[in-house]
């Protein structure tokens, strides 16, 4: 359980402690390391324009903790632009994640301190370097298809004026500003490089609880073990989240978590909530959840109360900032809180390992823990002032990027309900026809390759391979010539799906064939015919690639079983044990309910080369 | 806890070597796990068990157990 009471002081010891035990760690690791059975199961190439060895620890131990045996492998001292001119000689095995961390002042201190003492070209000659690590950086992403994380750079330390300094006090400031968010700007327009903010955490630290003198003048390396201890943790939360799905959900306690008092006994005339304290503080708490929302986390209610009052709260209070719109499932009666959220999971078809419940009540958490350990539980914090950066720092919902579909997903989620309702009144067949299915099928363009990797990371149950791929092995896959990934919108009358399918197939030219790699939906859009179209739509590829066949693969998992008869269910005969085939003539044709359409260019010809990637 | 054994105890958790082993004599030249990242860490290592903080002077003349005792003796830590 998460429980951020602590004040400051003990943090700060609670620190020590955390670093005691990484150290400890991270040691064991290190000798299991260098023993006859060593497993590794991700590398991690470290090259900094300082001595890096005492990050290690910090960065390691984090992984080792959510079961990932890293082998981190430190590039030569201050050579970054050499690791990225040439990483293959300098890691002796490819990483599957290259971070490169600077500071200004190991790359441009003349240039820093010309600019101090009034230099006018000293700035442009600044943007000049940090304009070539840009393309350098650019070039080690295109040879490397790991994860590629580089940092802010901290606020220069090692000058001879200070931040506490009379003279010119904005000018050090504001060219620091300047730089980073240069860099900054330039990393970010390279789609797939991850910025790790180390100005952030030195922030986070303070300035001087972040740089140590001593073991920069004697080993090159600045920083304390605090600074070493923040910087890690945020780099591994990184790395773990380019690989852990995020929760999906948060159930919510209403009374003294939504607002302050009870509803049922205060009356909603009563309650905490609104422009003074302790009002604003749940008024804030409010606005954290309609942020999670609009980053894809639903939004779930889980009271003991009697329904019409809280709904009376949700649309009278003035204060309310959340709307009974924004909740996409709710057990609002006096049921066992461990039953109530098993219905809601159910109800958004969403795991139960999922869901993050939050509650002011210690009882009710710790009988979630004992009752159901697969949700995470959140205490709220007794003192209203605690709530908001109780909150805002769950690293629950880490993920690296935000993709249209998670902006949207609540409200796609309101539009399913509206669906329900209609297919409970109707037949199977009358509901589809109802519905105005349609489909567009596409070849991935850039801007959908976020949309796709997430799926092809997290789809379980319509998945016939359940081959999993990072996202820089997406685009290299998009990128080339044999291969094809594909992507489809699914809209109806009632809302839009989005992007919520993937194939990615192989053109084999020799003997005619396209050959499935990875054939998924997403399961927003199962039981609708959707599946058939897909197929369909694939055909129709394959005879524009002049292919005769379509072969596929199913893998079973744990969890793919609505796939299993997919592909006999659709005329494929079996090959052997895995693998199935079907001429392109025998593909059965599409449900005539369903309007397909096929976007964008075709790549025409077996094995044409067509590098052109956006249209 | 005498100081000594202390020393001694800071130098067996950081480099992992049986605290037996450890004498005044010990230094990186025969005790290939003191190397200079394990250096860094004896620093704070040290640091945090005595509450001192020891300035590069002294660390650069802690080359070997015997001299990191005497260091911690000079600042006033008795039966270092």
């Amino acid at each position: 359980m998460l429980d951020r009471r602590s004040g400051t002081g003990s943090a700060q010891s609670a620190e020590k402690v955390r670093i005691t035990e990484i150290k400890a760690a991270w040691r064991e690791h290190s000798q299991q390391l260098a023993g006859p059975d060593a497993k590794t199961s991700i590398s991690i190439g470290l090259a900094t324009s300082f001595t890096g060895n005492s990050l290690l620890p910090f960065l390691g131990a984090p992984l080792l903790e959510v079961d990932l045996k890293p082998s981190i492998e430190l590039g030569p001292y201050n050579q970054l632009f050499q690791v990225c001119l040439d990483h293959k000689n300098i890691f002796k095995t490819e990483p599957d994640v290259i971070v490169l961390l600077y500071r200004l002042e190991d790359i441009v201190l003349e240039e820093l301190l010309a600019f101090l003492q009034g230099d006018a070209g000293a700035f442009q000659r600044a943007v000049e370097k940090i304009d070539l690590l840009v393309s350098a950086l650019k070039g080690l992403h295109e040879r490397f298809s790991g994860t590629l994380i580089t940092s802010l750079p901290p606020f220069p330390t090692i000058l001879p004026t200070s931040t506490s300094s009379l003279e010119n006090p904005i000018r050090l400031g504001a060219l620091h500003r300047a730089l980073t968010t240069r860099f900054g700007e330039a990393v970010t327009s390279i789609s797939g490089i991850r910025l790790c903010d180390l100005d952030a955490v030195q922030r986070e630290c303070g300035l001087p609880n972040s740089f140590d003198s001593r073991q920069w003048y004697l080993y090159r390396q600045p920083f304390t073990d605090s600074f070493l201890f923040k910087a890690g943790s945020l780099l591994a939360r990184m790395v773990i989240a380019l690989r852990r799905p995020s929760k999906k959900c948060v159930v919510l306690d209403c009374d003294n978590t939504l607002w302050g008092g009870t509803v049922g006994e205060d009356g909603i005339n009563n309650l905490e909530l609104g422009d003074e304290f302790p009002g604003t503080a749940f008024r804030d708490f409010q606005r954290l959840l309609l942020y999670w929302r609009g980053q894809g986390i639903l939004l779930a209610l889980a009271s003991k109360n009697n329904e019409a009052d809280v709904w009376e709260v949700f649309d009278k209070h003035s204060g309310m900032l959340l709307k009974r719109e924004h909740i996409s499932a709710w057990q609002i009666n006096w049921n066992p809180k461990s039953e109530n959220i098993v219905h809601i999971a159910k109800a958004l078809n969403i795991g139960i390992e999922s869901l993050v419940f939050i509650d002011d009540s210690r009882m009710e958490i710790d009988y979630m823990q004992a009752t159901r350990p697969e949700v995470t539980s959140v205490l709220v914090p007794e003192d209203p002032a605690d709530i908001l950066d109780a909150m805002r720092h769950l690293t629950l919902f880490d993920r690296l990027e935000v993709t249209q579909e998670d902006r949207s997903r609540a409200d796609m989620m309101r539009a399913e309900q509206q669906r329900e309702q209609l297919s409970s009144s109707l037949s199977k067949e009358e509901f589809r026809k109802n519905l105005g299915l349609r489909i567009d099928f596409f070849l991935a363009q850039p801007e959908d390759l976020e949309r796709i990797t997430q799926l092809i990371n997290k789809t379980n149950q319509f998945n016939l391979t359940t081959i999993r791929r990072s996202a820089d092995q997406v685009r290299a896959l998009a990128n080339s010539v044999q291969q094809r990934v594909f992507g489809i919108r699914v809209s109806d009358k009632f809302g839009d799906y989005g992007l919520t399918g993937v194939v990615i197939a192989v053109i084999q030219a020799d003997s005619r064939q396209l050959v499935i790699d990875t054939f998924l939906l997403s399961c927003r859009v199962l039981g609708r015919g959707v599946e058939t179209a897909l197929l369909a739509a694939l055909a129709q590829e394959a005879r524009m690639e002049s292919a005769d066949y379509v072969e596929a693969s199913f893998i079973p998992t744990a969890k793919n079983a609505p796939a299993a008869t997919f592909l006999p269910d659709h005329g494929f005969h079996a090959e052997d044990e895995q693998r199935w085939k079907i001429a392109v003539s025998e593909v059965p044709d599409l449900d005539s309910s369903i309007t397909l359409t096929r976007s964008g260019a075709p790549r025409v010809g077996l094995g044409t080369v067509d590098l052109q990637v956006s249209n | 806890m005498a100081v000594s054994s202390g020393v001694c105890q800071v130098f067996s958790e950081v480099l992992r070597i049986p605290i037996e082993s450890i004498s005044d004599d010990t230094s990186p030249e025969n005790t290939p796990q003191w190397d200079s990242l394990q250096a860094m860490n004896l620093v704070i290592a040290l640091e945090a068990a005595f509450d001192v903080r020891l300035s590069t002077k002294e660390i650069v003349s802690m080359r070997t157990v015997g001299l990191v005792r005497k260091v911690l003796r000079n600042k006033g830590i008795a039966d270092a």
